[in-house]
């Protein structure tokens, strides 16, 4: 699963996204909203990292996504590491 | 030389638990091989947990330390008053275990009940001013019941930020939405509510915040919940007994009974025993016997530890001077710790959390320190806490000595001297949180 394009793992975060916040399915999603803004919870939150990490099986110490603010920081992370892994 | 300074120990410090509850393998029982690293890298920091004493919960004992055995003043028991091995409590436990033998061997809604399980539902009704009373075989199991019994799909629980995991997975397990409020905000409660509006919804909150230390402020939070016409539960696992004049916990601290719809407590910590039970309205309870999967696809409580809270429940009845000492130890070790310069975030009550920040690895050195020098105090890590609010969590009781506090004040300054010292000759920017024991 490495070489994932930005555009790849963007269209993952919100395959889990939409899949986790139920008001999401089918709805466009503004990235520069914060998951919190887009109606998910703490735990929410916590499903779609923890299922974009595992399809792309990448981790990421949790402690270190407490400072994201946006998704579309959650993607640039998550693309940083896959370019590192590839 | 600390295996915390070890390179690979401190890149693994990074992670913690929170990291491996997705695991990358495909066949669940097949464990993430990085995580059987993880654990190897960081084994200093897990044999802090799962540790054993070499005797009852009491305020001092010994910790068993491989073949050997050290002494230890015990700061991690919820024995809050000092019950698990009072004289009359273990009498009544041993006069109810020759009698009824050692389990109860049947559920509850089958045969496991005894005479003595109804007489301690009603003691609790009456101490509660409840209508009746329902006993389980273990505190999480209870909320767990009360949660996943109560709730339904499409249903919402709007829960303060702090609550305990026990809440959280009742939930889930119900299928029913999480809300969360900022802790102890009225205002941010009110939001919640608002925005889930329609919907059945509950609001649950703890009268002691487990690892904070703090009281759920019922006076403010109550009238909100009111207001908005919701059901509000208290979890009073940390203060049933331990709080309010005659031991109705934080409910009764702030006089607030008759705007909490459901009281749940359980018997682990100030009744030195353990189980857990829900008092309310008749109704409810009997629907909960019923729905509540924990109570009844479990086994009941055994006889004998239902025999042990009742004895309980008379000594604190005869002496409520307990409470009090444990008010007044609580206070005296807080002051201590204060006057040190450590902090202990919001806490009021018997739970003392000693808050040292974000640095996993100071955390554990500190747990190293003050395990070395006689003190039995567990470390809290992420995400247990917040990434930045990583801690010790000091369970005062009634029954340790202004000697046993003293010496407890004592070890706590010298492991932040020693650590914090240590760090500083290594950095010259000084210890690594900025905050000095």
């Amino acid at each position: 699963m490495s070489h994932q394009t930005r555009e790849e793992i963007e269209r993952i975060v919100l395959t889990h996204l939409r899949r986790t916040v139920m008001q999401l399915e089918g709805q466009p999603i503004d990235t520069s909203l914060s998951m919190k803004d887009l109606g998910a919870n703490s735990l929410d939150i916590v499903e779609v990292v923890s299922g974009s990490m595992r399809t792309l099986r990448i981790r990421i110490p949790r402690a270190e996504l407490e400072h994201l603010t946006d998704v579309a920081g959650l993607v640039d992370l998550l693309h940083a590491k896959a370019l590192e892994k590839s | 030389m600390s295996a915390w300074d070890d390179p690979a120990t401190r890149a693994a410090a990074r992670y913690s638990l929170a990291d491996f509850a997705t695991s990358f393998t495909d066949d669940p029982l097949e464990i993430d091989p990085e995580f059987t690293r993880w654990r190897a890298l960081t084994a200093g920091a897990a044999g802090h947990y799962q540790q054993a004493m070499d005797g009852p919960p009491e305020p001092r004992g010994r910790l068993i330390d491989g073949a050997g055995r050290r002494s230890v003043i015990n700061l991690s028991a919820y024995n809050y008053l000092g019950l698990a091995r009072h004289p009359a409590v273990v009498e009544a436990a041993a006069r109810a275990l020759e009698r009824y033998g050692v389990g109860a061997c049947g559920s509850p809604m089958i045969s496991g009940r005894t005479g003595l399980h109804d007489a301690l539902e009603r003691r609790l009704s009456r101490l509660l001013g409840r209508e009746r009373t329902m006993l389980f075989n273990s505190g999480y199991a209870g909320v767990l019941g009360l949660t996943a019994g109560l709730l339904r799909k499409g249903d919402v629980a709007v829960v303060d930020a702090r609550i305990h995991l026990s809440v959280i997975d009742g939930v889930r397990l119900a299928g029913a939405r999480l809300r969360f409020f900022a802790h102890n905000d009225p205002d941010a409660l009110d939001r919640a509510l608002t925005e889930t509006a329609g919907a059945r919804r509950v609001v649950m909150v703890e009268g002691v915040y487990s690892l904070d230390g703090d009281m759920a402020d019922l006076p403010r939070l109550a009238p909100v919940c009111a207001a908005h016409g919701v059901g509000l539960i208290v979890d009073e696992a940390h203060s049933v007994l331990a709080c309010g004049a005659a031991g109705g916990g934080v409910t009764e601290h702030h006089g607030m009974s008759d705007e909490v719809a459901l009281y749940y407590g359980t018997f682990s910590k100030a009744f030195g025993g353990m189980g857990g039970f829900v008092s309310g309205p008749a109704a409810t309870i009997d629907y909960l016997c019923h729905y509540a999967d924990s109570y009844g696809f479990s086994c009941a409580l055994p006889t004998c530890m239902v025999a042990a809270h009742l004895a309980a429940l008379d000594v604190v009845q005869a002496d409520p001077g307990l409470a009090r000492r444990l008010a007044d130890n609580a206070a005296y070790f807080r002051a201590g710790l204060n006057r040190r310069g450590i902090d202990t975030g919001d806490s009021n009550t018997h739970v003392v959390p000693i808050v040292v920040g974000a640095d996993r690895s100071r955390l554990y050195r500190l747990a190293d320190a003050l395990r070395a020098r006689g003190l039995f105090i567990v470390p809290f890590d992420y995400p247990s806490v917040p990434v930045d609010g990583l801690r010790f969590r000091a369970c005062v009781t009634a029954a340790h000595t202004r000697a046993d506090l003293d010496e407890a004040l004592a070890i706590i300054e010298q492991a932040f001297a020693a650590v914090d010292s240590a760090a500083a000759s290594l950095s010259p920017a000084g210890p690594p949180d900025g905050r000095s024991g």
